[in-house]
């Protein structure tokens, strides 16, 4: 088994897009169906991001949000599979892919 | 943040708080809104509405993470009112009264000019209409606005339908939703400022009276976007009906509200919901009244309209929930489809197109008739009604001309209606049925 690294991203977006009150209860449906259904490969559901941030360079700091990024980093988690296909099972899964422009990274942790 | 040990700890804690069966986002979206609008006034109800939605966002982001809080209404208040507070900040239009309505604890600097919350005050009621929701519902049955625009107001703003389903359920386009919209919260400003000290006047007791049959009507819209809902995979969303049925409730516990028509209102919601379970029993598609298994009815939610129904009697006050009430008990009380007392019905249509005319309720009429006299009799009223252009490209007029012609053996033209008819129908479930019953008459 090996550790997968579930990076989610989203659009940079002036507005976030109107819901209704039922797609998002339907979103927070799908949310613990997803929980219930890889309970044992989510090691840790991890957390979201804050818009704001740092980044250091040689040249120095430059602060966040980074506008020139059309896409922003939302949050993470961990997930235990045996291979990629079955960490991209549990990905597909999830309901962070809700909406067009959301993604999800996956990276294998190598585990040093 | 969990470690895998602290992981099923935390699940099993979620569970015992209820999980998100509890929390209907519908009600705590006109919750937040009602309440921000009582803090704020309604000098920006868009970003209100903001608040609202930015609060709903940041719920399904933490509590799938951490859990459903033990408080969730109060948990999404808090959430929005910053929300709200940090919006108005951004715009530079944060009033001292903000801050003060805030609880802000540092407020004491505030008072340095001298200036007072202004306006900290929220819009007053007299206790007659008791609900704060229902108050603020009534603040966009103003008379001043077309009825259409009240409608679009209040379902938008206190319900949260989206523009794309008020669209649909309006049968007008997005933009013109958006108008209206716009428009009606432009008035909410302007009463806002015009009065005096940011106060909104205060409504007198006949002026509130006179609101509430705009009210009732926002009221029985809400619930028909339930009952037939415009969400092509969702036919029927028992949520929005229940929304509607818990408002009527505080309606008719104020002394305002209180009234024959209410009840009316209030007995026509519980038969229709009455009939829910046997309307889904097709597994996503929309069982027709003839085809439905009465046993699934549930029979207390029928008692009880008929109770009420009894408390509407009023001969000198009869509205079209009157009728329409009456219509449903009809088909409520019938042990089986052929039971069912048509000529009774086609007399209540007459009623009902009387009280509130619309081709539509003819329509209905012809139904009702050509189950009593035969499709013939049925076809012909319909002949003599020269119907709107609306009407005639509506899904419903070729699905009840398709329908008669059907029973009638005119099987060309029956195809020809249903084929229109499954064309303009806005969910998957209604085509589907209109598609069966074209499928059936090529067998035959």
């Amino acid at each position: 088994m090996s550790k997968y690294l579930f990076v989610y991203r989203m659009p940079q977006q002036e507005k976030q897009e109107q819901r209704s009150p039922e797609e998002m209860q339907q979103m927070m449906a799908q949310w613990h169906a997803w929980k219930e259904k890889f309970s044992e490969a989510i090691l840790d559901l991890g957390d979201g991001l804050l818009p704001t941030g740092k980044i250091l360079r040689a040249s120095g700091v430059t602060d966040g949000p980074f506008v020139e990024a059309k896409e922003l980093l939302g949050g993470y988690s961990i997930v235990e599979a045996s291979d990629y296909n079955a960490a991209l099972e549990v990905a597909q899964g999830c309901p962070m892919t809700y909406a067009p422009g959301f993604s999800i990274e996956i990276r294998e942790l190598a585990g040093f | 943040m969990n470690s895998p040990d602290s992981s099923s700890a935390e699940a099993s804690k979620e569970t015992s708080a209820g999980g998100v069966a509890e929390v209907t986002f519908r009600h705590e979206y006109g919750r937040i809104v009602s309440a921000l609008v009582a803090s704020f006034g309604t000098a920006d109800v868009e970003s209100i509405e903001d608040a609202a939605q930015a609060a709903l966002m940041r719920a399904l982001e933490v509590w799938p993470r951490k859990g459903v809080p033990e408080k969730p209404g109060a948990w999404l208040w808090v959430v929005a009112r910053r929300a709200y507070i940090d919006e108005r900040r951004k715009l530079g239009k944060l009033e001292l009264r903000c801050e003060q309505a805030a609880g802000d604890r540092s407020h004491s600097h505030l008072d340095v000019d001298g200036s007072r919350a202004r306006g900290e005050t929220p819009t007053t009621f007299p206790d007659e209409l008791g609900s704060p929701e229902l108050q603020r519902l009534l603040l966009c049955c103003d008379e001043s606005l077309p009825a259409k625009t009240q409608l679009v107001l209040a379902l938008k703003i206190l319900c949260g339908v989206s523009t794309r389903e008020l669209a649909l359920r309006l049968m007008t386009s997005a933009d013109n939703v958006q108008k209206r919209l716009s428009r009606g919260r432009k008035a909410l400003r302007q009463a806002f400022v015009a009065s005096a000290g940011g106060k909104l006047p205060e409504l007198s007791n006949s002026e509130l009276g006179e609101r509430v049959p705009a009210l009732q009507h926002v009221l029985y819209l809400l619930f028909n976007e339930g009952y037939r809902s415009a969400l092509a995979d969702k036919p029927i969303r028992r949520e929005l009906c229940e929304e509607a049925i818990r408002l009527t409730r505080e309606l008719l516990q104020s002394a305002l509200g209180n009234r024959p028509s209410s009840w009316a209102l209030f007995a026509l919601m519980h038969f229709h919901i009455a009939q829910f379970p046997a309307r889904e029993a097709g597994g996503g598609a929309v069982v027709l009244l003839e085809e439905q298994d009465r046993a699934l009815w549930e029979k207390p939610s029928i008692e009880a309209g008929l109770r009420y129904l009894q408390r509407a009697i009023a001969p000198e006050d009869f509205s079209p929930y009157h009728a329409e009430a009456a219509i449903s008990a009809e088909h409520c009380v019938a042990e089986r489809y052929e039971d069912t007392r048509w000529e009774r019905i086609v007399e209540l249509y007459e009623l009902l197109e009387k009280a509130a005319p619309s081709p539509f309720h003819t329509l209905n009429r012809a139904i009702a008739l050509s189950e009593w006299r035969g499709p013939e009799a049925g076809l012909s009223l319909l002949e003599t009604l020269n119907p709107p252009s609306w009407l005639s490209g509506y899904y419903l007029w070729d699905a009840t001309l398709g329908e008669l012609h059907r029973k009638a053996g005119n099987a060309k033209r029956a195809v020809q209606h249903l084929r229109q008819a499954a064309e303009g129908a806005p969910t998957l479930a209604e085509r589907e049925l209109l598609e069966k019953r074209m499928a059936s008459i090529k067998e035959a």
